[in-house]
């Protein structure tokens, strides 16, 4: 009974996460050609997101560790896709910091691709998933 | 006091019932048989019949601890192909929605011979 629990609560903090990291940056991308001091909170939510993406991964691991002793058994497209997700993850977090630290000093064209290349990143790391969930 | 009492044990009672229901799953390979000699041109039919428990949710299909494939019918056979010349573990596992197996499993070794 606990297990499915257990499971259920990373998945909720899982799928809310895997929202944030595309909702945000889509919606950063979109604003992007404005100045506005909204999207440095936003940057704050994705790169807290993404980091919040790899440890509810992870707790996915620690739950079946605790239960089975074994992590998920995962190969071949499933395992590709795990790592594509984790370097999705990685990327997040290193853009999001560059981003609050110094966007001050970039161009808006070079903001814009930020929110660019973090939108890319969100719905790269969403399409893995579907691969990892499906192929494993 | 007593109604305290008669509460834990009501709660014992209860909380004992899943663990005593819980089904245990099963996993039966019938075909190839433990220590079954091929030939290396003959295509291996694996047949199984596979009960996931109450926590199994599927299957994944090991060749030599190296998965190949997700078993999506609890019955049935599976055509593996050929196998190099050699001896193969084939095993089957019952996994869970987080595809960690869960403990149910079976696994036969086979001798492919030229």
């Amino acid at each position: 009974m606990f297990e499915n629990l257990n499971y259920a609560i990373v998945q909720l903090v899982h799928n809310f996460g895997a929202a944030a990291v595309v909702g945000f940056p889509v919606l950063g991308w979109y604003i992007s050609g404005q100045a506005s001091p909204v999207l440095r909170k936003f940057a704050w939510v994705v790169g807290l997101s993404w980091a919040v993406q790899a440890m509810s991964g992870a707790g996915f691991g620690a739950v079946s560790y605790y239960y089975y002793q074994t992590f998920p058994d995962l190969h071949g497209v499933a395992f590709a896709a795990l790592l594509i997700k984790i370097l999705c993850a990685a990327g997040g977090v290193v853009i999001a910091v560059k981003y609050l630290r110094q966007s001050a000093a970039w161009t808006p064209k070079r903001r814009r691709s930020a929110w660019g290349l973090l939108s890319l990143l969100g719905v790269t790391a969403l399409s893995a998933a579907a691969f990892l969930r499906w192929y494993a | 006091m007593r109604k305290f009492q008669a509460l834990a044990a009501s709660l014992a009672f209860t909380c004992s019932i899943p663990l005593a229901l819980a089904a245990e799953g099963t996993v039966a390979i019938s075909s190839p048989a433990e220590g079954a000699k091929i030939s290396p041109k003959t295509d291996i039919d694996l047949v199984y019949d596979i009960s996931l428990g109450d926590k199994g949710d599927h299957t994944h299909l090991y060749i030599d601890e190296k998965e190949i494939l997700t078993l999506r019918n609890l019955k049935g056979s599976q055509s593996l192909g050929t196998l190099a010349a050699g001896k193969h573990e084939i095993c089957v596992k019952v996994v869970n929605k987080a595809h960690t197996p869960i403990g149910p499993q079976k696994c036969v070794n086979v001798n492919v011979e030229a």
